[in-house]
């Protein structure tokens, strides 16, 4: 929606891009645009044609559960908001044709396409119903494809991907049976507003399934030849057994079987530690064999090995979930090949090298972001979809986009209020329900109503047309339009406003079609009630309404970064790059972090040596011209976003001004103490001690330094404990996500030097990209993997050194002892202290309850704090892998960038101003505010709350909780509430409308 | 092809003006609802969008948090003859402002207690996360909510006033 309505962004829909030529900065692309046969400029999504469509057809976004007309939305918030005809159901575009005939029809036109590169739809119209009924015209069936040419600076691929097609595994019988069914046929029941508003449903017979089972991993790790993992799955699984059991308490039983649960986001692992403690499911380790349907029953049987309780089982059920992977999309070949762009060995969109940049393909100037690159999470996606943009800017600069500046004498607005009002019958939208004369006849009887009239379309520009002739022909100094819902029109309305110089908070939309004509159809009478009295509530408040006018302040246009590892080095060249002024902040000597020797010597999957990647990271940041400055010390930090003040002290002594502070201090290793006899046996050493030991001598590893064996032989074996400091009760609850694949690369090195090497864990969480294959490699070379049960903690034999790991087996299903000459204890990371705290202090963000920043939104704003200019770049928010983190900063950097781009903040008008008279300095708003906007300041010796409009967001809470009334909350005041309220209760001034207002409505 | 129609002109449809006619015994409430801007108010525009039925008898007032809602709004509608207000929000981590909805709790809570202190029906008030997608549960919560007011009967403050903003017509109850 933000995007569809962003001045900046023209959204092509139905189109394909068939051609690209040029360079990096000055790209030609060809695109086509395939015909809706619906004018987008024209139609106004009233949805009478679909109504009077009489061809039915499929409905992909439905998953195929719910038939759909042959002209159709998309989907109820699609952009843009037009209609479009389905070229598969039309009657206009397909004849009265056999099968047979419209698929030779269908090869005809591919030709001729092929040919001329376009081709005329069917010349006759069979069926007009649908051209009828649309009251504006917007109906075209003789559109034709149209080709067009973009100048581009730089591309982004975001092509997402496809559900894998479970019937490629014959032994599921997903399309066979029809009650097996995916995790996405699941989700769109699932959804309040989908095919059976929310309600689980088996399709053979419509009931309610009583027993469920997910079956996980279909089409990933393995199976169908797709060695990844799909990451999302078994969240998703998860959450929709939560969801299930919360909605149909008729479920009685729901199983899922898993191989490993890969719980690897913040907040994850307590997600499945509630559907546990809630036993919203049982979980079962297994993939089954095949799954049968009873014939005699009409049920599912699942033959599954549950290969923790070591038994071949046949579960019963009622409805089988596939959770199908994510596989390349559709089309994602075709154009990796228009774009000249590599694939990867699965089909999709390859990157350059993802520890370098996460979203940099073969081709300079082509980005890619999302799940076009594999699959990813939501939060990821968002991240890697801000990078993207950040990279893209460095060939956009010079193209800024430049404010129109709008010279407009604000109208003189003064004097008591004139009410205009405008209600839209939205063609039959309203007006079929709901008598809009009548309406507009009754406002006409209000108290400072002016004017009222009705207009057919009040969106249209003859509709905008009409309120600008209603402002200036009857001196109305507030205008109410009753239509549809503020949250899609209202920026509509206030721009011409706006455009003419009569204030655009003086507006007030009163919402009575999609609460009202929509949702009450059946029910005119008291739809028309109910359409008055908002109309009354409205134009009360509309009188109460006061002129506000945006507040702007500096913005000092250069940011700090803090702190020099891999994030800090990548969002600080992202910034720099684009010309902006970049301060990057190190406490230690030297760049670089952790992937500096001899700290890390590899970097999975490319196995690439980590101080190789770090040159190439360095090098580019150093030719970005950032300013780089070691051994300096972040002191403190004052202001707010576009003016902050950082106090730095260490290698300069100086106080510098920002507009934006991204935070990339990292975070630390967990120390396990006397956790598996670390301190007090040798031969127990953590990851990444041993990857020191790697930068010993090339071919031996020096690990006689940590073990050296009574006898003076080699060591032949060693172990590895995985989370070590993650996934604990008492101590960091979540996954560290970094440290499965960095052992298993570590467990692959010792085995080629021909240690045996044994991993014990408890769910392997190779999620990202070529992870899954190194995992398979790795026990393909012999490494030996022991799963222990995850309450369980292995045992370490041996007095002063350590022996052998003692353990049950889960797989086993007994105690085994594995002997050792080596331990490698996989720690986790946690929050890096006194860092974090000092921060948290200094700028007031937040932090998580396991000490780590908060984001302001896990999925919509991910590198975003609370406190508007800070932004979290990398493990300051939570632990993540290389790819990850950069992905992540490169995020900061854009998100940064949007604000840096201007050299003003403009302030949203609608916040919360206090009354210095009032206020009675209790703090109260100072210490509820998640934006820290309000402050006790001291004036003339009066102490009185003050809200800096910067901050402020104006969620109004802090007006709510004022004890004495003097927080205003602007366009939401008490007063304008107030006086809705008074207005529902209002008795109607009369009882027969249209003969007391004879002679004054102007319609 | 219809006709192009322009301007402001079109005929009215002659219905729906209320009349007094079609009396019916079902008396019915009047609800207020508060909902914030991002999450309920967006998800009873989806139940537009999906043109899922419900109740006509709330009217809904739109704040941009759940925080916003202090029990001043609440205790004026009851006030002024509401026989029921419906305090609406995001759900918990899905708040647009971080955590008004949280306060927004606090303040419910505290809105209660002056509620019962003054004599009304616990049940007259009401609490309810829904979120921007969640058209169908918007509807069913306003159905329960109105069903639910109803056989309460007329608030004691509504000072004996019948469905003020139904004139003359009283509806019958409606199911969705």
């Amino acid at each position: 929606m933000d995007a569809g309505r962003h001045p900046l962004i023209d959204v092509v829909t139905n189109a394909e891009v068939i051609g690209c030529s040029g360079e990096p900065g000055a790209f030609r692309v060809r695109v086509r645009k395939n015909p809706r046969y619906v004018r987008e400029d024209l139609c106004v999504a009233c949805g009478l044609c679909v109504d009077a469509c009489p061809q039915v057809g499929g409905n992909e976004f439905d998953v195929g559960l719910k038939a759909r007309k042959a002209i159709h939305r998309p989907f109820p918030q699609s952009v843009p908001a037009a209609y479009a005809v389905d070229r598969d159901a039309c009657l206009n575009l397909l004849g009265f044709l056999s099968e047979k005939q419209r698929k030779r029809l269908e090869k005809m036109r591919k030709v001729k396409q092929r040919k001329q590169g376009d081709y005329r739809a069917a010349p006759i119209l069979v069926c007009g119903h649908c051209s009828d009924a649309c009251d504006v015209d917007a109906i075209d069936f003789d559109m034709r494809p149209e080709e067009f040419e973009v100048d581009a600076g730089a591309i982004l691929v975001a092509v997402g991907f496809r559900e894998f097609d479970a019937r490629k595994l014959g032994n599921y019988g997903y399309g066979r049976f029809p009650d097996v069914v995916t995790s996405l046929e699941l989700e769109r029941m699932l959804n309040a507003s989908g095919v059976t508003q929310g309600h689980v449903i088996r399709p053979s017979d419509r009931k309610t399934p009583e027993r469920i089972v997910f079956v996980q991993c279909v089409g990933a790790r393995g199976e169908g030849g797709r060695g990844y993992c799909s990451r999302f799955c078994c969240m998703n699984a998860v959450k929709d057994s939560m969801l299930v059991r919360q909605h149909d308490p008729e479920v009685q039983d729901i199983t899922i079987l898993y191989t490993d649960l890969r719980a690897f986001g913040k907040g994850f692992d307590d997600f499945v530690k509630r559907s546990h403690d809630e036993q919203s499911a049982r979980y079962v380790r297994g993939r089954p064999a095949k799954i049968e349907h009873v014939a005699e029953t009409g049920t599912l049987e699942v033959f599954v090995e549950n290969t923790l309780a070591h038994e071949q089982t046949r579960i019963e059920a009622d409805m089988v979930v596939l959770s199908v992977a994510a596989a390349p999309n559709d089309g994602a070949a075709e154009l990796a090949e228009t774009l000249g762009i590599e694939l990867d060995r699965y089909g999709f969109i390859a990157r350059k090298d993802p520890a370098v940049s996460a979203v940099e393909t073969s081709r300079d100037g082509v980005y890619v972001a999302g799940s076009a690159v594999g699959p990813q999470v939501i939060p990821d996606c968002v991240s890697q979809a801000s990078a993207a943009a950040a990279r893209a800017q460095r060939y956009l600069t010079g193209h800024r986009f430049e404010e129109e500046a709008v010279p407009v004498e604000p109208m003189d607005l003064s004097g008591p209020p004139r009410v205009g009002v405008l209600v839209c019958h939205c063609g039959v939208n309203i007006a079929g329900v709901l008598d809009v004369e009548e309406l507009a006849a009754y406002a006409g009887t209000l108290p400072d109503v002016a004017v009222a009239q009705t207009h057919l379309f009040a969106c249209s520009s003859t509709g905008q047309d009409e309120l600008v002739e209603l402002i200036r022909d009857h001196g109305v100094n507030r205008i109410v339009v009753a239509a549809c819902t503020p949250r899609t029109h209202e920026p509509i309305f206030k721009e011409t406003c706006a455009r003419i110089g009569f204030n655009p908070y003086l507006l007030e939309m009163v919402n009575i079609r999609d609460q009202c004509s929509w949702v009450h159809a059946k029910h005119a009478v008291e739809a028309q009630t109910k359409a008055r009295a908002l109309i009354r509530m409205g134009i009360a408040k509309a009188r109460h309404l006061s002129p506000l006018h945006e507040g702007e302040v500096p913005m000092t246009r250069s940011a700090l970064i803090v702190g020099g590892g891999i994030a800090g080095i990548a969002a600080a060249t992202d910034l720099a790059v684009q010309g902006l002024p970049v301060t990057l902040v190190e406490k230690t000597d030297r760049l670089g972090g952790r992937l500096a020797q001899p700290n890390l010597k590899l970097l999975y999957p490319t196995m690439r040596s980590a101080q190789e990647v770090l040159d190439e990271k360095i090098k580019r940041l150093k030719k970005s011209g950032a300013r780089i400055l070691l051994n300096t010390e972040v002191e403190g930090v004052t202001g707010f976003v576009g003016n902050f003040e950082a106090k730095l002290a260490g290698a300069v002594d100086e106080r510098l001004a920002v507009g934006a502070i991204i935070l990339a201090f990292g975070a630390d290793l967990y120390e396990p103490g006397t956790e598996y006899g670390y301190r007090n046996r040798d031969n127990v050493v953590t990851s990444e001690e041993l990857e020191r030991a790697f930068f010993g001598d090339a071919d031996t590893v020096d690990i006689e330094a940590f073990c050296a064996r009574p006898d003076g032989a080699e060591p032949k074996s060693a172990s590895f404990i995985l989370c070590v400091g993650s996934r604990d009760p008492e101590g960091f609850s979540g996954c560290s996500r970094y440290c499965c694949p960095t052992a298993i690369k570590q467990a692959m090195e010792l085995c080629r030097r021909g240690i045996d090497t044994t991993v014990f864990y408890r769910d392997i969480r190779t999620i990202s990209t070529g992870a899954e294959e190194m995992y398979r490699e790795a026990r393909g070379m012999g490494v030996l993997f022991v799963r222990i049960p995850p309450g369980d903690k292995p045992e370490i034999v041996g007095k002063k050194r350590a022996e052998g790991v003692r353990c049950y087996d889960d797989l086993l299903g007994r105690e085994i002892e594995v002997p050792t000459d080596l331990i490698v204890l996989s720690v986790g990371m946690k929050p890096r202290q006194p860092a974090t705290d000092s921060f948290h202090d200094m700028l007031k963000a937040s932090v998580d309850l396991s000490g780590y920043f908060l984001e302001r939104h896990p999925e919509l704003a991910p590198v975003e704090t609370a406190v508007e200019g800070v932004f979290l770049a990398g493990t300051v928010q939570g632990p993540k892998d290389i790819v990850d983190t950069v992905a992540q900063a490169s995020a900061a950097a854009a998100k940064a960038s949007v604000l840096l781009a201007f050299d003003k903040v403009k302030l949203d008008p609608m916040i919360a101003g206090v009354s210095r008279e009032q206020c009675r300095a209790c703090g109260a708003c100072v210490d509820i505010c998640p934006f820290h906007a309000p402050e006790l300041v001291e004036e003339n010796g009066v102490v009185a709350a003050r809200i800096n409009g910067s901050l402020c967001k104006g969620c109004g809470t802090c007006g709510s909780w004022c004890p004495s009334g003097a927080i205003t909350c602007e366009h939401f005041t008490d007063r304008q509430v107030h006086a809705m309220i008074d207005a529902f209760f209002e008795p109607e001034p009369c009882s027969d409308v249209r003969v007391a207002v004879e002679g004054q409505v102007v319609t | 092809m219809s006709a192009t129609r322009s301007g402001n002109s079109r005929p009215a449809r002659k219905k729906a003006v209320p009349t007094a006619k079609g009396a019916a015994p079902t008396w019915n409430p009047n609800l207020v609802v508060f909902a914030c801007n991002w999450c309920s108010y967006a998800g009873a525009d989806t139940a537009g969008v999906s043109r899922i039925q419900h109740q006509p008898y709330f009217r809904l007032i739109r704040v941009m948090c759940s925080g916003r809602i202090q029990p001043g709004f609440v205790l004026r509608a009851f006030e002024k003859g509401a026989d029921g207000v419906l305090v609406s929000g995001c759900h918990f981590g899905d708040c647009h402002y971080v955590n008004g909805n949280e306060r927004a709790v606090e303040q419910f809570k505290k809105t209660m207690d002056v509620v019962k202190l003054l004599g009304i029906d616990e049940g007259r008030l009401r609490l309810e996360w829904i979120s921007a997608a969640e058209g169908a549960r918007f509807a069913q919560v306003i159905n329960e909510f109105t069903d639910q007011v109803r056989a309460l009967g007329p608030s004691p403050l509504s000072n004996g006033r019948q469905a003020a903003d139904v004139p003359a017509v009283k509806g019958v109850a409606i199911d969705g």
